[in-house]
């Protein structure tokens, strides 16, 4: 009861977070197509995997990439404003990625909000260092970035389960749709990344693979919640069907520290499991 | 799993309490898109802003109201004026004044949508500016703007980024570059009052006009030097460095007015130079924030000090004859002006330092 008290005290506190602690997804607008389908892929913002529509910021794009038979920068391709994140048509039934990175936004939060913020997402680095600089009373200068991917399974696995290059990425180490239990690995620039603390969610696709409308489905809680081992992965139970995803926060300190003292990326990887697959 | 599930579901609940609290007071598409295609005298296009942030625009108007083409109907000329008041196109920083005409409601973005055209002046640059709407910091506007058949300018102005430019490639007008920079200049000066006061508080002690003139040619000096510094790029201590200073050079400037009479030494010229420094640190970061035109750098620096100079003088050559007179007219009240206004300036200064460190 204590925890959940605290809990709805954070949520009480961090409720002005409007912009970025929200999740930053990718998504299709069906998880399902084969070869000769336009895929349609659009962003989406907001918190228990509910929010609403994000429009493409062109200023904002540092990578935006499709993976299909081969992996084309498709930056110049999307307009500014636009709901299409990415439009594709498919060559065969091998599937389909599509990866973006933002550039770093920057925000600045009250020292109890930043600390509570700090807390919601299991980021104790910085805060035994604020603890450690005597600083955890001041302001939180922060400026973070969005690493996000979609798949769409298909026969050619290695399109979700290669790692597209995004600064901080979650990457299945095996097919996640035919699994009881997916492994999965966060890699920071390449590299994993120990210690991170990982959640998933997961809800029910609406008929022909498409997700329910972000707007108006209910806000949900994960369904995982744990901390990478040293070799950067996590297991997770990915037995139920519906559309996954799989995040992650890492903040470490600013790279400007003119802007800012803190940097975070903001990782996630979504992918549909079909309903009646058996899991092996 | 029992403790895991209600995990879950406290999770669950802290993130619809964390989104229905953050919708309380925004709502959750907070977007507006401003597409333009310029043609070689006008900029026609199209601007969307959604029914809630055009409601709040109009007062006690339910944004409900608006999403039907006979509501729409009701409000069309107060709508009308939402947006050309809102939309701020301008060449070389004059701002254009143009037409809005259609208007539809678009049930997909739940937005209106208005057709504008206006006039296009030769110049070498357009700016929009925005974002559209400021009523909630969260706002994001979409520009994008056509030339020639290519797209020129894709952009997002939110609070933090405010201004979009097309560098048209036409010759910029340097006459109205040094009148626009003046006219800034001469307005940071009179908007800031903690420049005022810092001139006034080198003001209080009197003297001669050579002393007067050699306190103002020091501090026009310094301010000048370190302004060029700084916009140039060559050294840009931060604001929470720069802005605590300034509010201390007030505050000595009010203590040196006390003691320079029991001293009999004059320093107001040395702390004039020395806290010009500072000023002129100041100065830059405000004309940063006016974007500097590239073209005409060298122009609009110049211009921008000349401004500060004029407001400067200005308020030296009402303040200093206006204690001049009062001093020679009641011989009395000398030390009174001298003492309480040197206190009213330190007590400013206070308030100023203190503010700028804990805002710091």
């Amino acid at each position: 009861m204590r925890s959940f008290r605290l809990l709805f005290t954070l949520s009480l506190l961090l409720a002005p977070l409007t912009a970025r602690a929200h999740e930053y997804w990718l998504a299709p607008l069906s998880y399902q197509a084969g070869a000769g389908d336009t895929v349609v892929v659009r962003a989406y913002v907001g918190t228990g995997f509910k929010g609403e529509g994000k429009p493409l910021a062109a200023r904002r794009v540092v990578r935006l990439e499709a993976r299909t038979t081969r992996r084309v920068d498709i930056r110049s391709l999307g307009l500014n404003g636009a709901d299409d994140y990415a439009r594709l048509v498919l060559p065969d039934a091998g599937g389909a990625s599509v990866a973006f990175q933002s550039d770093f936004a920057r925000i600045e939060l009250p020292a109890a909000q930043f600390e509570a913020y700090l807390k919601l997402e299991g980021l104790e680095e910085p805060l035994r260092e604020r603890v450690r600089t005597k600083t955890s009373n001041a302001p939180g200068r922060e400026r973070y970035a969005r690493c996000c991917r979609t798949w769409l399974h298909g026969t050619d696995v290695a399109r979700g389960i290669e790692p597209a290059g995004l600064t901080l990425e979650v990457v299945p180490t095996a097919d996640p749709t035919v699994l009881k239990r997916a492994s999965f690995r966060v890699l920071l620039r390449g590299q994993p990344l120990g210690g991170a603390l990982v959640r998933a969610w997961n809800r029910p696709l609406d008929t022909g693979g498409r997700p329910f409308a972000v707007a108006t489905r209910d806000s949900l809680g994960p369904v995982y919640e744990g901390r990478t081992r040293a070799d950067g992965t996590v297991t997770i139970p990915v037995e139920r069907g519906g559309e996954w995803m799989v995040s992650c926060v890492h903040m470490e300190p600013s790279d400007v520290r003119s802007e800012a003292d803190w940097q975070s990326l903001w990782a996630n990887f979504t992918f549909a499991r079909p309903a009646r697959s058996r899991p092996r | 799993m029992t403790r895991r599930v209600l995990r879950g579901f406290a999770l669950g609940l802290m993130s619809a309490t964390i989104f229905v609290a953050s919708q309380a007071h925004a709502h959750s598409q907070p977007y507006s898109w401003i597409d333009l295609v310029a043609t070689p005298d006008s900029l026609l296009g199209e601007v969307t802003a959604h029914v809630v942030d055009v409601a709040h625009e109009l007062g006690a108007v339910a944004p409900e109201s608006l999403a039907s083409a006979s509501g729409l109907a009701v409000h069309a000329a107060a709508v009308r004026e939402v947006f050309a008041r809102q939309l701020d196109l301008r060449a070389e920083d004059v701002r254009l004044t143009g037409t809005i005409g259609a208007i539809a409601y678009l049930p997909e973005k739940n937005a209106l949508r208005a057709q504008v055209a206006f006039a296009r002046p030769h110049s070498s640059s357009l700016e929009v500016h925005g974002p559209l709407f400021v009523w909630e910091d969260t706002h994001e506007t979409y520009v994008n703007l056509r030339a020639s058949g290519r797209l020129e300018v894709q952009d997002l102005l939110d609070h933090t980024h405010t201004r979009a430019t097309w560098m048209t490639g036409e010759k910029r007008d340097l006459g109205r570059v040094v009148l626009r920079f003046v006219r800034e200049g001469i307005h940071h000066i009179f908007i800031g009052p903690d420049h005022i006061l810092f001139i006034l508080g080198l003001l209080l002690l009197g003297g001669s006009l050579r002393q007067l003139l050699r306190i103002v040619t020091a501090f026009t000096i310094a301010h000048s030097l370190t302004l060029v510094v700084a916009t140039l790029g060559w050294l840009q201590p931060p604001a929470r460095v720069i802005e605590p200073m300034i509010a201390m050079s007030i505050i000595v400037v009010g203590i040196e007015n006390l003691l320079a009479k029991q001293r009999h030494r004059d320093w107001r010229a040395r702390l004039a130079f020395g806290f010009g420094l500072v000023h002129g640190f100041g100065f830059a970061s405000v004309l940063r924030e006016l974007a500097l035109p590239a073209d005409a750098l060298g122009g609009a620096l110049v211009s921008f000090n000349v401004g500060v100079e004029l407001g400067q003088m200005a308020i030296v050559v009402i303040a200093a004859p206006t204690l001049a007179l009062l001093r020679r007219w009641r011989p009395a009240w000398s030390p009174g002006i001298l003492q309480g206004g040197s206190l009213v300036v330190i007590a400013a200064g206070a308030f100023w330092l203190v503010e700028r460190l804990l805002a710091h």
